[in-house]
């Protein structure tokens, strides 16, 4: 039968757990922020401690963006109704370019009627 | 045509002799002896004028049919040609316009600002209000750019390559000279020719451009005014900016030069592996740094396409080699049809893992080294490398050139580090993908924990 002292036990493993893991996560930052040119190359734990330090960048610039109220990010993902709606836009805006050109063409022709 | 056809000969056989002198008659290594017909055959289409710097500009870009030697060597061809008197370009612009100058421009300054073997650039303003296609509108009096073809140039090429196409069908009978497919390449070139001449093809490419990074505070480029833009007219804004090598001016007027050179390799990568479209002929002349920070590309005449199931392939290359992976850059280079037969795979990633461990060793890491020493493994092991494959190598290259113009000591690998690495966990985290790696990936774990 499961008891408190079980269920308290189980609580902090995963306290444990999440503790080592956030240790190793910072650590893996600090050795990846101190890489040099070249060297997240080196090996499988290099290139993850880079790709940590990566993040770690990324996740302070969202920071930022979110305290200063603009997440850029999020801003921008707008979603592939957005994305077919400006392309379609930029698709007629070409259309008018290419009728003003054709437009001049023809009135240079008219001239010489 | 007569005379001419002499005159092309003469000048080919002049240099043909000089080269196989320097090369002291072949005793000298091959590398050093491409390098020496490289220079000569370079310096006999200078001689020769607009058509042949226009196929050596080709020849520039096709590292897929030329040894690299030749490739690299065509990068230094000076399309510089002495302006046409401008009383003989007046009447382009007014024909394909029906106006007077006058009528068209505020103003107009009849002393070009540029002139190459096809088109010749000149200054004006703009005489009322434009809304162009991307971006803000331009106020009567904003400054533009008139890029005009230049009257005969479009027939003198042509003249000349009906000259040399008997020549070429000729020369391409020759076992040794077959490979290169020098009958294809006149056809390409006269193909491209007919492009480069029709002005409206570019300025569709640059507002694409435009649109493509419309939201990238560090990209511009110039807008065009359609109007005043027919087949032998580009009418565009005029940018204001330093050239690559005036680093020291942009900076001393507040601008980044070193993050924008940087900035430009993961603009290069954008274009490459996200829109599938790029700028295939970047050099000094068509980058500049605007005074409000941003890159400005210009000259849209040479694009290169990237197919959409290649982009995937492209972004694993390019991460295999930043983080110098040979094996993984020749596993994926299969799928871009750069394929190495099963008997030469074992030699060939050696031989790639050798050249990368020798020239990323280096900082900055040297890409041109490395893209000169890959081209020469793959032309002497006889495996064919894709056209486009070799465009993009060529325009990385030429990307590395372009950002150490403004700092010697960038590496573009560094540069283009984090782009890549995100690219490729971006495809590699695709539900689908993950999804079917979910057996292997469970079989993994148990095995691990039953040890």
């Amino acid at each position: 039968m499961l008891t408190n002292t079980d269920v308290m036990k189980f609580l902090a493993v995963w306290e444990l757990l999440h503790e080592s893991a956030d240790e190793a996560l910072k650590a893996g930052i600090a050795r990846g922020e101190d890489t040099t040119q070249g060297e997240m190359n080196a090996d499988k734990g290099a290139f993850v401690d880079g790709l940590a330090a990566m993040v770690n960048a990324r996740k302070d610039i969202l920071k930022a963006e979110l305290a200063a109220g603009s997440d850029e990010s999020l801003e921008k993902d707008e979603g592939p109704a957005a994305e077919a709606v400006a392309e379609l836009r930029f698709e007629v805006a070409e259309l008018r370019g290419r009728l003003e050109s054709m437009n001049a063409t023809l009135d240079a022709l008219a001239t010489k009627l | 045509m007569g005379s001419r056809r002499r005159h092309i000969f003469w000048v080919i056989t002049k240099r043909w002799w000089r080269a196989v002198y320097l090369a002291r008659f072949g005793i000298i290594s091959a590398t050093r002896r491409r390098e020496i017909f490289a220079r000569q055959l370079r310096e006999a289409f200078e001689e020769l004028g607009p058509a042949f710097i226009k196929l050596g500009q080709l020849i520039s870009i096709r590292p897929d049919m030329f040894p690299p030697e030749y490739v690299f060597e065509m990068e230094h061809l000076r399309d510089e040609v002495a302006a046409t008197p401008f009383e003989m370009v007046r009447p382009v612009i007014e024909r394909d316009f029906g106006h007077s100058l006058d009528e068209l421009f505020n103003t107009f300054d009849t002393t070009p600002i540029g002139s190459a073997s096809i088109a010749q650039v000149y200054q004006a303003t703009l005489q009322v209000d434009y809304t162009p296609v991307i971006g803000d509108s331009l106020p009567a009096g904003t400054k533009l750019a008139i890029k005009v073809i230049r009257p005969g140039s479009e027939e003198t090429i042509k003249a000349d390559i009906a000259v040399i196409t008997p020549l070429v069908n000729r020369l391409s009978r020759i076992k040794r000279l077959a490979r290169f497919g020098l009958s294809q390449l006149l056809s390409e070139f006269a193909d491209s020719l007919a492009s480069e001449c029709d002005l409206r093809i570019e300025g569709r490419t640059s507002d694409r451009f435009a649109f493509d990074f419309a939201d990238d505070p560090y990209v511009t480029t110039a807008a065009i005014v359609w109007p005043l833009t027919s087949r032998h007219v580009l009418t565009m804004k005029f940018i204001e900016g330093w050239h690559l090598d005036q680093a020291k001016e942009a900076e001393a007027a507040g601008v980044d030069a070193r993050f924008l050179a940087m900035y430009g390799a993961n603009v290069f990568m954008k274009q490459v592996m996200v829109l599938g479209r790029f700028h295939a002929d970047l050099h000094q002349s068509n980058l500049l740094m605007t005074p409000d920070g941003r890159i400005c590309y210009i000259d849209f005449g040479i694009t290169g396409e990237v197919r959409e199931e290649d982009k995937e392939a492209i972004a694993q290359v390019l991460a295999a080699t930043v983080y110098a992976d040979a094996k993984r850059a020749i596993d994926y280079s299969a799928a871009l049809g750069l394929v190495v037969s099963d008997e030469k795979t074992d030699e060939v990633t050696a031989r790639v893992a050798e050249l990368m461990s020798r020239t990323f060793s280096v900082t900055p890491r040297d890409v041109r080294g490395f893209a000169i020493g890959f081209l020469s493994i793959m032309n002497e092991q006889k495996v064919s490398v894709p056209r486009g494959f070799g465009l993009l190598i060529k325009a990385l290259v030429v990307v590395e050139g372009c950002a150490q113009m403004v700092y010697s000591d960038i590496d573009i690998v560094d540069a283009a580090k984090e782009f890549t690495t995100t690219l490729v966990l971006k495809h590699m985290l695709q539900p689908a993908r993950l999804y079917a790696r979910i057996p292997r990936a469970v079989d993994a774990a148990i095995a691990e924990l039953i040890g």
